[in-house]
């Protein structure tokens, strides 16, 4: 039987909004689409693929790559194997999409942000997405494909009908490796991936002194202060308030970077922000190319500017 | 505890203009200067107090060309006790194959270990997938984005790993095991000039990369590079700083974030 298989990503009772972009990218590539999810008590939109496969472990099983082999075994006794398996590129996808290409031998491309339906060629990014690398996929399927978060959401469109749900059980369980306890990272007064607006400083502000001074601004502004890399290693600001790959993904309705020149590990965390907004005094900087409005300034002189603007002063 | 860590010598492309030549068929690195992928190092530090807690030792292990030594004196200079060198004329793009290449290396010398540490991923391909791949080939349990090491006992650890938004996961890992390390787990100790020196009078073994070859092939290869899509830019706001101020505040509350 030919069939893409997508495994979901369930967190803590949430379907993960990325696996939409696994869900797109199999409606890209024309085949019946079976959907891998744990049970649980969450929303699935079930017209989203052909087949719903699930079974009775549970989230936690999902996180575990030697547990998703003998998932994926399961599945192609009962299935037959897929042309094509799809993970999300995230800490667990890549993780058990690694595993499960070493394990069933077979080729891998991980973190695909895109697909020439034409050509049958994906992209995938490398050196710090400054070239993407164009691969065309010989015909010995199946294969593996992570997908980058964000890439392919607009392809899931609904069909016709709801999807049939089929139990998978017997799944082998596996020693070597437990789940013991999800852990919160570190507690924070507040969430700046919920932010709607961010006022962002990085290492351009020139030291910690000037912290206050943009809180202050922000406060004005009511939007919440967060940091690149930079500020964070420095300990101007907590961790939790760090944008970019190592810290938070942020998508606020308005991203203000006052001071970030736009390394690509910042610009990762942010770029899907509806708008940009940045102020670098030097006109050269990377983070004017993703910007939607750009001020080439002094960031102390805009920030005392605003504060006496809103001050009405 | 004996930890074997492997490392790769990457173009630090972070600050370079990259260049497309052979009409798509390749990326000009002759001018990028090459390190230690960021994450590796984050993972040699990692193994080095490991070991220095418990009285173990660190091997270094890097596949690639001869100037590949450069990476593994550093790791040595860092705390390693030894490094080997995998010395291949070909690189081998597909992680599939390293990790091939590694595994049959790994079984050929065995070499003594309690866990292997590589970085999550290397800067250049980004593939996230070395560590993974030789995790199932040798039949070893595998974890991946590991952001802290809570306990290390003689027959396992307890690890943390990040996942999304800040969460992270906490697992019982059974030893012998695959660890991929995440870069900020530690802070990684400064390597001196002097250290560097002190470590190249320490031999590091090197292997020809031919004899491990075996059942290892590439599976997936680039058929061509190209740029990302050049972006429109931003439109900048000129003028008075007042003005461009009061333009700013206009947009804010377009968006609907300010009043």
């Amino acid at each position: 039987m030919s069939y893409i298989l997508i495994i979901s990503e369930v967190r803590r009772g949430l379907f993960e909004e990325r696996n939409l972009d696994s869900i797109g990218l199999s409606a890209l590539l024309e085949k019946d689409s079976f959907l891998f999810i744990p049970e649980g008590d969450y929303a699935v939109n079930e017209k989203l693929v052909h087949k719903i496969l699930k079974t009775s472990v549970g989230e936690n099983a999902f996180l575990n790559p030697m547990l998703m082999i003998n998932a994926l075994q399961k599945i192609m006794d009962l299935k037959g194997k897929p042309d094509v398996i799809i993970f999300t590129s995230s800490s667990s996808g890549n993780e058990c999409a690694s595993y499960a290409a070493g394990y069933f031998n077979l080729p891998l491309v991980t973190d695909v942000s895109g697909y020439d339906k034409e050509k049958g060629v994906f992209y995938k990014s490398y050196y710090s997405d400054k070239i993407f690398g164009k691969f065309k996929p010989s015909e010995d399927i199946p294969r593996i494909i992570t997908v980058r978060s964000g890439s392919f959401k607009a392809n899931a469109v609904e069909k016709a009908t709801a999807a049939d749900v089929e139990t998978i059980e017997n799944i082998s369980p596996v020693e070597g490796r437990s789940f013991i306890e999800y852990v919160e990272e570190e507690k924070t007064d507040i969430d700046i991936t919920k932010a709607d607006f961010l006022l962002s400083v990085g290492r351009g502000i020139g030291s910690q002194d000037e912290i206050p001074s943009y809180e202050d601004l922000a406060n004005l502004l009511k939007a919440v202060i967060s940091g690149s890399r930079p500020v964070i290693d420095k300990q101007w600001l907590p961790k939790p308030r760090q944008v970019g790959t190592s810290g938070k993904t942020v998508k606020p309705k308005v991203y203000l970077a006052m001071g970030i020149s736009g390394a690509f590990q910042h610009i990762a965390g942010m770029k899907d922000s509806d708008c940009i907004i940045a102020v670098n005094k030097d006109a050269e900087a990377p983070i004017f190319q993703y910007a939607h409005f750009g001020i080439v300034a002094d960031v102390h002189k805009v920030r005392d500017k605003l504060k006496a603007v809103i001050k009405g002063t | 505890m004996n930890l074997l860590v492997f490392t790769k010598r990457v173009p630090a492309t972070q600050e370079e203009e990259l260049r497309i030549v052979n009409e798509g068929k390749k990326v000009d690195l002759s001018k990028v200067p090459y390190k230690l992928n960021d994450w590796d190092n984050y993972a040699v530090e990692e193994a080095v107090r490991i070991a220095e807690k418990t009285s173990g030792s660190v091997t270094a292990i890097s596949i690639g060309n001869a100037e590949s030594d450069e990476v593994l004196r550093r790791a040595i200079a860092m705390g390693g006790k030894e490094g080997f060198l995998i010395e291949t004329a070909t690189v081998y793009d597909d992680p599939n194959a390293r990790a091939t290449l590694a595994r049959n290396f790994l079984k050929k010398e065995s070499p003594a270990f309690d866990a292997i540490f590589t970085g999550v991923q290397s800067e250049d391909d980004q593939f996230a997938a070395v560590g993974g791949i030789l995790a199932a080939k040798m039949g070893l349990p595998y974890v991946s984005m590991v952001i802290g090491i809570d306990t290390v006992e003689k027959d396992h650890m307890i690890v943390r790993r990040e996942l999304e938004g800040g969460l992270q996961e906490r697992v019982k890992v059974t030893l012998p095991a695959v660890f991929a390390i995440q870069s900020g787990i530690n802070e990684p100790r400064y390597v001196s000039i002097m250290g560097l020196r002190k470590a190249s009078k320490v031999e590091r073994k090197v292997f020809k990369g031919a004899d491990y070859e075996g059942d290892m092939k590439s599976m997936i290869e680039v058929n061509q590079w190209v740029y990302p899509p050049k972006k429109a830019g931003a439109k900048i706001l000129a003028g008075e700083l007042d003005d461009v101020c009061k333009e700013l505040l206009g947009i804010l509350k377009e968006k609907g974030v300010y009043q």
